[in-house]
């Protein structure tokens, strides 16, 4: 098949595509799953309004970061002067991977920090007093859901900035060709599939666990222990991906 | 065509590593916030149902590495 300027370009602009389109998915779900508890919560507890409102505003916030790094991707793809034709086929199989990684990656880890978020809104508007260690506790599991979108978006860029160009290696045959080609797309697939699990999981320990806060709130310390242990383990399997994303990245030869 | 199976392999590993990530993070996770909200509600057996949350979390990590092993092998010994 010849190579040509269009041919690039499809790849770049279904990868920008793919990116925001899935990563839209659930951060639509997991933000507004924040803003439906919060305004449950100041139904409940309408004197504790601002509490709640800076609670959602500042989860919301966080639980959007997975969202952003997509359009940060889709805009690079689109805009950062990829849409030349001297990468080849390598460059083809890079552009979409990277899209396909960041927008499949986002999908668990917006899910589990909009849970997080919309529990620790419960768990405010059951005890309002609490409100500053909930916002803590609950800032803290969103930030841990989230690691493994930063996963997915080091992936994303390394597929995008540091993959050699074919024509920096002399004597490629189509099957050599063929064979790094497959390796990134499957290194966004590892990455991008495989944070969603750690993602969702990390998400509703935090979750529980501030709505424990909410509800016990002189066990903090026990909870906060389990949290954190729980979520660790959770996450070794974002890690497994993350290292055979590596490994199909920087060691196929 | 060698090459062909051999791309085939690369792919592979991608999709057993990923989709295989789901299901150990979703069931990790669930067992920590159990045990998050057991620990809330029952203090005094804190060491126990930790132990018993790891206990679980080892088990539900099994298929995850089986994934990582598959992945692996088609990487290197393919």
């Amino acid at each position: 098949m010849i190579f040509t300027m269009e041919t690039i370009q499809i790849a770049a602009f279904l990868g920008a595509a793919l990116s925001v389109g899935i990563a839209s998915i659930t951060c639509g779900m997991g933000v507004g799953y924040i803003a439906s508890a919060a305004s449950y919560g100041i139904m409940r507890q309408p004197d504790s309004h601002d509490k709640l409102f800076r609670a959602m505003f500042i989860g919301q916030a966080v639980t959007e970061t997975g969202g952003i790094f997509s359009l940060v991707i889709a805009l690079l793809l689109m805009f950062g002067g990829f849409d030349v034709v001297e990468g080849g086929w390598f460059r083809f199989a890079a552009l979409l991977s990277a899209g396909i990684a960041v927008g499949l990656g986002s999908l668990g880890p917006v899910t589990g920090a909009g849970y997080a978020g919309g529990q620790a809104c419960h768990a405010i508007s059951r005890m309002p007093r609490q409100s500053n260690s909930i916002l803590g506790y609950m800032l803290i599991g969103q930030a841990l859901a989230q690691t493994s979108s930063i996963f997915a978006l080091l992936v994303s860029l390394l597929l995008l900035y540091s993959t050699p160009l074919q024509d920096s290696i002399p004597n490629l045959t189509a099957g050599h060709i063929l064979l790094r080609s497959v390796a990134y797309i499957g290194a966004g697939l590892a990455i991008g599939i495989g944070t969603i699990g750690p993602g969702v999981g990390i998400g509703n320990v935090a979750g529980k666990g501030c709505r424990m806060i909410g509800k016990f709130p002189r066990q903090k310390s026990h909870i906060m222990r389990t949290m954190f242990l729980g979520a660790a383990v959770s996450q070794s399997t974002a890690i497994y991906a993350l290292v055979v994303s590596f490994l199909l990245i920087f060691s196929v030869k | 065509m060698d090459q062909l199976a051999r791309a085939a392999a690369l792919l592979g590993a991608g999709i057993a590593m990923g989709i295989g990530a789901l299901g150990p993070g979703i069931g990790e996770g669930f067992v920590a916030g159990k045990a998050c909200e057991g620990i809330a509600r029952a203090p005094e057996h804190a060491s126990l149902i930790t132990r018993t949350m790891l206990v679980g979390q080892a088990v539900s990590e099994s298929t995850g590495i089986y994934s990582l092993v598959i992945a692996l092998l088609l990487i290197f010994s393919t």
